[in-house]
């Protein structure tokens, strides 16, 4: 039986919350992850699902406040990218990603926001969130290779 | 290459409105993305042009929402295209593609409206 590889780090970076700061880091995790041949299809739902929940850290985590940073950290395991999005929030527990009701948002029911954690959640193989009294961790992993994804390049 | 651009401008294509979306669509193409709608008032179709359209967040997908509101509100028909497969995935995902027509481009958005 073969041995785990262990992870290994390929970017780490802080940024500050303000808001558009969110391309910026899919941005760079892109270009921290492209010799890694994950394709185009699931580099694009990884770029999605990390502006979200940087975003996420920004508005929620850190209330926008530009002094706290907003920590990324790449790593890379046999097989698969995982990127992990620290914020300081203060214990408060990230909700569980529901499906939206579309048709109540679209009779104007709902607010038509509330799209963030289930956009996230769709677009990653596995999204887990940790968390202590002083932060919150948000752990994207996505597979190099996807068993169901048809339309990967 | 498609141009793109941080505002959402309006025109009228045979008989229907047109917005050509912006580049960047997140919270703060708000102001923008009303003022387009408050200028395509009307009772003929509205198709929404990506084609220039780079990028789209969970703020964005409420705006389009918002839009979508209206419309049917309004009783209009509303379609769209130019999206990239990965947004036309997300279309699909969150549901919206049940809602709108989608189109691969204006031609077809237009012979396509009903």
């Amino acid at each position: 039986m073969g041995r785990v590889s262990p992870e290994r780090v390929l970017d780490r970076f802080e940024l500050p919350s303000v808001a558009g700061n969110e391309r910026q880091a899919m941005e760079r995790v892109a270009a921290s992850i492209g010799g890694l041949g994950l394709p185009a299809r699931r580099l694009e739902r990884l770029k999605t699902a990390v502006a979200e929940a940087t975003m996420n850290a920004i508005e929620h985590g850190n209330r926008g406040r530009a002094d706290l940073p907003v920590r990324i950290e790449v790593g890379a395991l046999s097989g698969a990218v995982i990127v992990r999005i620290t914020d300081h929030g203060d214990g408060r527990k990230i909700p569980e990603a529901t499906t939206p009701d579309l048709e109540a948002k679209l009779a104007g029911l709902q607010t038509p926001r509330g799209w963030g954690l289930f956009l996230i959640k769709n677009m990653v193989d596995e999204m887990r969130v940790t968390g202590d009294e002083r932060h919150h961790t948000m752990e994207l992993v996505m597979r190099l290779q996807g068993g169901t994804d048809g339309g990967d390049d | 290459m498609a141009e793109t651009t941080e505002r959402a401008s309006v025109r009228r294509l045979d008989g229907a409105s047109v917005i050509d979306m912006p580049a960047h669509i997140d919270i703060s193409s708000e102001t923008a993305l009303s003022g387009a709608y408050s200028e395509a008032a009307g009772k003929e179709a509205l198709l929404l042009n990506f084609t220039g359209t780079e990028f789209i967040n969970s703020s964005g997908i409420a705006l389009i929402v918002g839009i979508m509101a209206r419309a049917r509100k309004e009783g209009r028909v509303i379609a769209a295209y130019g999206l990239s497969p990965h947004y036309r995935e997300i279309f699909e995902i969150t549901r919206l593609a049940d809602f709108i027509g989608l189109y691969p481009d204006e031609q077809a958005a237009v012979a396509g409206r009903t």
